[in-house]
């Protein structure tokens, strides 16, 4: 059989490939960043091509806050899509005053609450089509 | 605008079928058909096809036309398909209804059909998860069950909601569903049952949950005076309203208990019908999960905020209650074959307005609601009338 492509669940990363590279790239280097409207002044999340409110494309990249809280969680035990096993915490983290999706590493599922502190811990996932590494904007509890 | 009317209807066996897509099209069409004597599927001029995802479970585009094939219909007016994840057959009853209005068809079938599972159970779900965003919560390995989670939890904390009335509303629908033939689940289940299944995503357990199911529903729909000649009961669409907060999970209300656009979904729909909640014998809501259902019957106005848990335990969601909630079993006891299931729940309506369910007859219906979510932050809401 020639040529097919099979599913990829994870995004397209390098700089080829995405105008959201920036992201990426600081995310490999432990930062969460995302994009402030160059027009509005408007801070995104997540990181955009397009201002939803006032419709520029010019934006610049800041980085937010490393350590956020736990703002809601629900540990997945089955059910799970291939690829993927359980239990896993998923959870929306409050950074910088956004709400990220997310999930939480390195938790014990029952131990985990809301107002939890937690840290950005990038996730290594499959590498890209290209080759490279990819990571996803995963976080760890912070004890207690 | 012209008044529309159901003047047919019909429904495929939901579950996990030994079948094609194309299988479920002809089921569901030929049920539909029978339900109308003397019309032939060349006497339709348009056709809407509710459909999430044949390219991934059975390999097919270009749905619509093959459905119209399938079944004869020769469209001369309207032909499309509609996708907007579990919401796509009510979409899809809503685009019928506005080019009928307008003029510009006269008798238009909607269905909805889908073909979820797979020879693996791990893609089956790998699939649902097409439905939230890929990059920012797909890759994560997000699907439905803890979106609704996060609702669960929070209802539970703000408002003592408990696990026992979270698994109240799987014993009813599973109960309701035990009287449909056509439902998923045949048995019905018991409130140990339900508490004692295995934990999918904290708080909610198996039997709290919808399955993977394949399935597909038709009906039609017609202008006023074409309903009038073709029967003497049409089931008339009164309202219809569609509202969103957002798609991705941090674009939603930051209490996940809340869904203001349920809320307003539903009152455009009273609006424009002149009714309020009191008014409504029947829902079909969107109850892919139990919260989903609790917090229908706040934001539709059946309880106040919070009083969700109180309101199915005291069976006033039920039969001899103020309004009985998913007479057809709902998306836990149908199951949920995404585009289908709009399309099912007008289906239900439509036999129930007409006195024609049978064993779960609701008892002098005369206004029903149907309600489809496509995430906690989409709904529609459609209200349908004996009188016109």
């Amino acid at each position: 059989m020639s040529y097919f492509r099979a599913i990829d669940p994870f995004p397209l990363e390098s700089a080829d490939q995405t105008k959201l590279h920036e992201f990426y790239a600081r995310l490999a280097d432990g930062r969460l960043a995302t994009t402030r409207c160059a027009g509005c002044g408007a801070t995104a999340w997540p990181p955009r091509g397009f201002c939803p409110e006032c419709a520029s494309d010019r934006f610049e990249w800041v980085d937010l806050p490393r350590e956020g809280t736990v703002h809601a969680f629900s540990v997945q035990e089955a059910g799970l899509p291939a690829g993927f096993e359980g239990p896993r915490v998923f959870a929306i983290v409050k950074v910088g005053g956004h709400r990220v999706f997310s999930v939480l590493t390195g938790a014990e599922p029952g131990a985990v609450r809301v107002g939890q502190p937690v840290a950005l811990a990038p996730l290594r996932v499959a590498d890209g089509p290209g080759g490279g590494p990819r990571w996803l904007p995963a976080f760890r509890v912070l004890s207690p | 605008m012209r008044k529309v009317a159901l003047v047919g209807a019909g429904v495929s066996k939901f579950g996990v079928r030994k079948a094609t897509y194309r299988d479920l099209v002809w089921e569901a069409g030929k049920a539909c058909f029978d339900s109308m004597p003397g019309v032939r599927p060349r006497d339709l001029d348009g056709l809407v096809v509710g459909s999430v995802m044949p390219e991934r479970t059975a390999f097919q585009s270009h749905i619509a036309s093959l459905v119209a094939e399938a079944l004869g219909i020769r469209p001369s007016a309207l032909s499309a398909r509609t996708e907007h994840m579990c919401a796509s057959g009510t979409v899809g009853i809503r685009y019928a209804y506005a080019f009928i209005a307008a003029g510009l068809a006269d008798l238009v079938m909607v269905l909805g059909a889908e073909k979820l599972n797979q020879p693996s159970g791990e893609e089956a779900i790998l699939n649902m998860g097409t439905g939230v965003d890929r990059e920012w919560e797909a890759a994560f390995g997000l699907t439905a069950p803890p979106c609704f989670a996060l609702a669960a939890q929070r209802h539970m904390a703000a408002y003592g909601t408990t696990e026992e009335q979270l698994a109240l509303v799987g014993v009813k629908n599973h109960t309701h569903a035990a009287r449909n033939p056509n439902a998923h689940f045949g048995k019905g289940v018991t409130l140990d049952q339900v508490l004692g299944s295995r934990m999918i995503s904290t708080p909610l357990r198996l039997y709290m949950c919808s399955p993977i199911t394949d399935g597909a529903a038709a009906v039609v729909l017609a202008a006023e005076d074409r309903a009038r000649a073709l029967t003497d009961r049409p089931v008339w669409i009164r309202g219809t309203g569609q509202a969103l907060d957002g798609f991705q999970l941090t674009s939603l209300h930051e209490d996940y208990a809340h869904w203001p656009a349920l809320r307003r979904a539903g009152e455009a729909a009273y609006r424009m019908a002149g009714v309020g909640p009191a008014d409504v014998d029947l829902a079909e809501v969107h109850d892919c999960f139990a919260i989903a259902e609790l917090i229908a019957y706040e934001e539709l106005g059946f309880c106040k905020k919070g009083e969700a848990g109180p309101f199915v335990a005291a069976g006033r969601s039920d039969y001899g209650g103020d309004v009985v909630v998913n007479p057809r079993g709902g998306l836990m006891g149908c199951g949920h074959p995404l585009g289908a299931t709009g399309v099912a729940q007008a289906a239900e309506v439509f036999v129930q307005l007409r006195g024609e369910a049978g064993a779960r007859q609701v008892p002098d219906a005369a206004l029903g609601l149907t309600h489809n979510n496509s995430g906690m932050g989409e709904h529609v809401v459609m209200l349908y009338g004996r009188e016109a």
